[in-house]
């Protein structure tokens, strides 16, 4: 018998005893740490067996520390909250661990018979089921941005309000100028104050500097890493990419992602020169469809070569003002603003990487990112590369079409 | 002409410039030319917004950076007519927001000074804002219904109206009264860019609405946008608090939802006394209920003890009028008696409207309710699943609605799933409704939408799974749509089902199963909302 089914099935038979529920995830995410500790999967680079752990252990932690962690999103400035010494939990990551567990569906159906809207993302709709039912423990503080995903303030407004937690918006503006710089700057500084007087400490100024630092250092390396991904080959499986936004979002600036990107340059140095076809994606990758599986996962015919959401901001912050500098990270992010910022970004990687293909995975409820996909189609058909858009979810497997997908996909790949 | 869409454009300054702005509506046939453009997920808002503006070839428009869609009809709209300008909208209202949106609005006026080549005069622009300012209303609120949530078109704003009798508040963002307070006319843009950023916040701005909507009004009703879903949070909150009578309703745009809407919103006035009520007493005689239906027409006959007398049930064929005629003349038959004889006749069913002969229009929520109390008064929830949509009916003691909830725009769990899931098996309905022992394997079909379903299905047969198992995961499949409507508006039970699918154990069993409970099932269940109908029309009360 499947292991995980058997373990998600307990769990939804557990659902009304949020207590047992917390216990039997943490136990999950333990079990599933100490497995990929000892069992390193051999078919992937070192650097997968670093960062899945690395991973998998900052889930655990953040949840098994709920008065030392926040709820942050994605895009959520987190170089303050590692200054700081607190464990963020990204809502987009537990989500993808509860699909992992195969409960999203239990947990999505809850927070719909709440009323929250069936079209909404399904990141959002699993944590939001997750925190009706009780099985999160309620963190000390919540975070986010306004920007790129319209779900997030109201999404945090929501949790805040159930949980009783204090919750910073930033209102990230959509056009970069001084007085956009200077409005998220005085946002920073005031989220700053509220962290200080809900964890009772205070932010130490040039370990943030330092945090900023290390951030700049590790893009030098994304940026290198960068340019091999041209000649050369890493086997990878999806849910790489997928960790990846652990290192290139969450967790930049601290010396364990730092340490991950040179053991990931290390790895595409020594890796094999460029053969099969190879596949950029855009936005977020199916990591639970079984199409998208056989095809990609550790696949030397058709190799993922890389998604532009761990490529969304390649340049430095200024060190000397991290305020103000982290500020015109938050509003130049490539998926910020006008839909041509991003097709600039795609257009620079796709002139760098030079894929054989281009696949953008639309995840149902994901406005912002299917809005913009007839726009890249034009750019990929003037680039004159091969682009395949494909419905579906990233984390509700109920709404991918297996057969219709299968065959869009096996059509384009032969098309390569 | 210069096109917009949302409350916190500045239109006092188009006007200003002697050009007239046009709030694009978004109401539309088809999304034709929209989903050339835009991923047919997007919100059928803005699809419809950006059909309207090809249809209407207008040519300047000016947006604001309110959602990820409309940046995205920006982004689509960009190179595709002559002038638009997206202005960036901040969430907050404190002196750094006011600066970002000041220097959004210089730059607004210089970007269409330089297109249009023309300037605006301060003096036209005081004196509209004055204008605007002086405009002020005085509501009660305790009297009154708000509308809240996603923006409402004025026609269905108009519809709400005509319902009732009681003040309409439209608080959604098609409603908004703008009052302008300018201290200094030093700097008249800064404080104009200071009040757009103080009207009432949507819910895309940082600021919690609910200090804005906790106030004592009689109802309200909550409208969401299919693929918009900031106003569902709002929603999911207000639902559990208050304590006052609250419909949500789905609006997309299209002018072919208008029929559901408007059941909806009758069957809200009806079960919460707004509105007009007529008492008559009650009369002697034969009354009959005739619920026009989108797949059948039913008609009940009782007498003046509440006898049932006879029925019919013909399927409603391409005119609803003409069955109704029909399945009239057929209950009239089996009651041997004649039209001269029926002292009065309630219609019901999304076909009501057709129906000349009848004295009163009723929603099929009251019906449903009235007609499943009559048969078992221990029953508070009516779980009602016809040919083309299923609803949930909440009653109290009295046998009166006091909640319902509908399925949206979709034929997912309804009578018509199961007729397409038959054909697409190749058997025949009657086969779909029996419960077969023995489950070799336990299936689930987990699309919840019937397209999506069928291909699932289809799957299913490529892959030689038994028959029986795939009814048994359909019919899974239906009751679980159901019990999940059960949900929304809590489980309570005795539980009764109604409607043409109620007829299907297979389908019965499973939502037994899921309850936790058994259903009461009539002996005719799909006469029901019929049956409601004749009562009332026997008690004379209902308006």
């Amino acid at each position: 018998m499947d292991v995980v089914r058997f373990y998600s099935n307990i769990i939804k038979r557990n659902m009304d005893k949020p207590e047992k529920i917390n216990k039997l995830i943490n136990f999950g995410l333990a079990t599933a740490y100490y497995y990929v500790s000892i069992f390193k999967d051999k078919r992937g680079p070192n650097s997968l067996h670093y960062l899945t752990k690395y991973c998998i252990k900052s889930i655990k932690d953040s949840l098994e520390n709920p008065q030392n962690s926040a709820w942050v999103n994605i895009f959520s400035p987190c170089e303050f909250l590692i200054a700081l010494d607190i464990k963020p939990l990204f809502i987009e990551a537990y989500s993808s661990f509860m699909s992992g567990f195969f409960i999203e569906d239990y947990l999505i159906d809850t927070a719909e018979s709440r009323g929250i809207s069936n079209t909404l993302c399904s990141y959002h709709k699993t944590f939001i089921g997750a925190n009706e039912l009780k099985i999160l423990k309620k963190p000390e503080f919540m975070l986010t941005t306004s920007s790129i995903c319209d779900a997030n303030v109201p999404t945090f407004r929501y949790l805040s309000k159930k949980q009783n937690v204090p919750l910073y918006i930033i209102d990230v503006p959509y056009k970069y100028s001084k007085e956009a710089v200077a409005y998220v700057k005085n946002q920073l500084l005031e989220m700053v104050e509220k962290l200080e007087e809900v964890f009772k400490r205070k932010l130490d100024l040039d370990k943030l500097r330092e945090v900023v630092k290390i951030e700049n250092k590790t893009r030098t390396l994304i940026n290198k890493y960068l340019n091999y991904l041209k000649e050369k080959t890493l086997l990878i499986p999806m849910t790489f990419e997928m960790y990846m936004l652990f290192a290139s979002h969450i967790f930049i600036g601290s010396k364990e992602i730092l340490k991950f990107y040179e053991m990931l340059l290390d790895d595409i140095k020594n890796a094999p020169p460029r053969s099969g076809k190879s596949i950029f994606f855009l936005h977020l990758l199916p990591i639970f469809e079984k199409n998208f599986q056989d095809y990609f996962n550790f696949s030397n015919e058709f190799h993922i070569t890389g998604s532009d959401l761990n490529f969304d901001y390649l340049e430095e912050i200024d060190e000397k003002d991290p305020f103000r500098g982290i500020a015109a990270k938050l509003i130049l992010n490539t998926f910020n603003g006008e839909m041509e910022r991003k097709v600039t970004r795609i257009r620079e990687l796709i002139e760098k990487i030079k894929p054989d293909g281009i696949i953008q995975f639309c995840h149902l409820g994901c406005k912002q990112s299917i809005g913009g996909t007839f726009i890249i189609k034009e750019l990929a058909t003037k680039m004159g590369i091969p682009f395949l858009y494909l419905d579906g979810d990233c984390v509700d497997k109920r709404n991918n079409q297996m057969g219709q997908n299968r065959t869009r996909l096996e059509a384009f790949l032969e098309m390569l | 002409m210069v096109g917009y869409v949302c409350k916190y454009t500045p239109v006092e300054i188009i006007e200003a410039f002697g050009e007239k702005p046009v709030r694009i509506e978004s109401g539309c046939k088809s999304y034709e030319r929209a989903e050339a453009l835009l991923h047919t997920n997007t919100c059928s808002f803005v699809k419809g917004v950006l059909e309207n503006i090809i249809e209407n070839n207008i040519e300047e428009v000016i947006l604001t950076s309110c959602c990820d869609s409309i940046k995205r009809l920006y982004d689509v709209l960009k190179d595709r007519v002559k002038f638009i300008y997206i202005l960036d909208l901040p969430r907050k209202k404190d002196t750094f927001a006011v600066d970002v949106f000041y220097k959004e609005i210089i730059k607004f006026i210089d970007a269409y000074k330089a297109f249009k080549k023309k300037g605006f005069t301060v003096e036209n622009f005081l004196k509209i804002l004055e204008d605007k300012s002086s405009f002020k209303k005085t509501q009660k609120s305790s009297e009154s219904i708000a509308i809240l949530g996603a923006r409402l078109k004025d026609d269905v704003v108009e519809k709400i109206k005509n319902s009732c009798s009681v003040n309409i508040i439209n608080f959604t963002c098609t409603g908004e009264d703008r009052i302008f307070n300018i201290e200094s006319e030093d700097n008249l843009l800064k404080g104009y860019a200071a009040s757009l950023l103080n009207l009432t916040p949507c819910m895309r701005m940082a600021e919690d609405r609910s200090k804005f909507f906790y106030k004592d009004f009689k109802g309200i009703i909550y409208n969401t946008i299919k693929f918009c879903d900031y106003y569902s949070y709002e929603y999911a909150e207000m639902k559990s608090q208050l304590n006052i009578p609250f419909l949500k309703i789905e609006t997309d745009y299209t002018d072919s939802n208008s029929g559901q809407i408007l059941t909806r919103i009758d069957a809200f006035f009806e079960a919460t006394d707004i509105k007009k009520m007529e008492q008559k007493k009650a009369k002697k005689g034969y009354f009959a209920g005739i619920d026009s239906g989108s797949t059948s027409t039913n008609v009940v006959i009782i007498d003046e003890n509440k006898n049932i007398i006879s029925y019919s049930i013909i399927p409603t064929g391409p005119k609803a009028l003409e069955s109704a005629f029909k399945a009239f003349e057929i209950a009239l038959n089996n009651a041997g008696i004649k039209e001269k004889d029926i002292t009065s006749i309630v219609a019901t069913g999304y076909g009501r409207v057709s129906i000349p002969f009848a004295e009163k229009m009723v929603t099929e929520i009251t019906c449903h309710g009235k007609g499943a109390f009559f048969i078992d008064n221990r029953v508070r929830t009516v779980i009602d699943i016809g040919g083309q949509d299923s609803k949930v009916i909440r009653l109290d003691e009295s046998g009166n609605v006091i909640d319902f909830v509908m399925n949206d725009k979709c034929s997912a769990g309804t009578g018509r799933f199961l007729e397409v899931m038959s054909r697409t098996l190749g058997i025949s309905i009657h086969e779909m409704a029996k419960v077969h022992a023995e489950v070799k394997e336990n299936i689930t079909i987990t699309s919840m939408c019937t397209v999506f379903a069928e291909s699932e299905v289809i799957s299913l047969i490529a892959q030689n799974k038994d028959q029986k198992d795939i009814i048994h995961a359909l019919n899974k499949s239906v009751a679980s749509k159901a019990v999940s409507l059960v949900d929304r508006i809590g489980r309570k039970g005795k539980y009764m089902m109604t409607g043409g699918v109620a007829k299907n154990q297979g389908v019965v069993t499973a939502i037994e199963s899921k309850l936790g409970e058994k259903l009461v099932i009539p002996a005719e269940p799909q006469i029901i909302g019929a049956l409601g109908a004749a009562l009332i029309a026997f008690e004379g009360t209902n308006g």
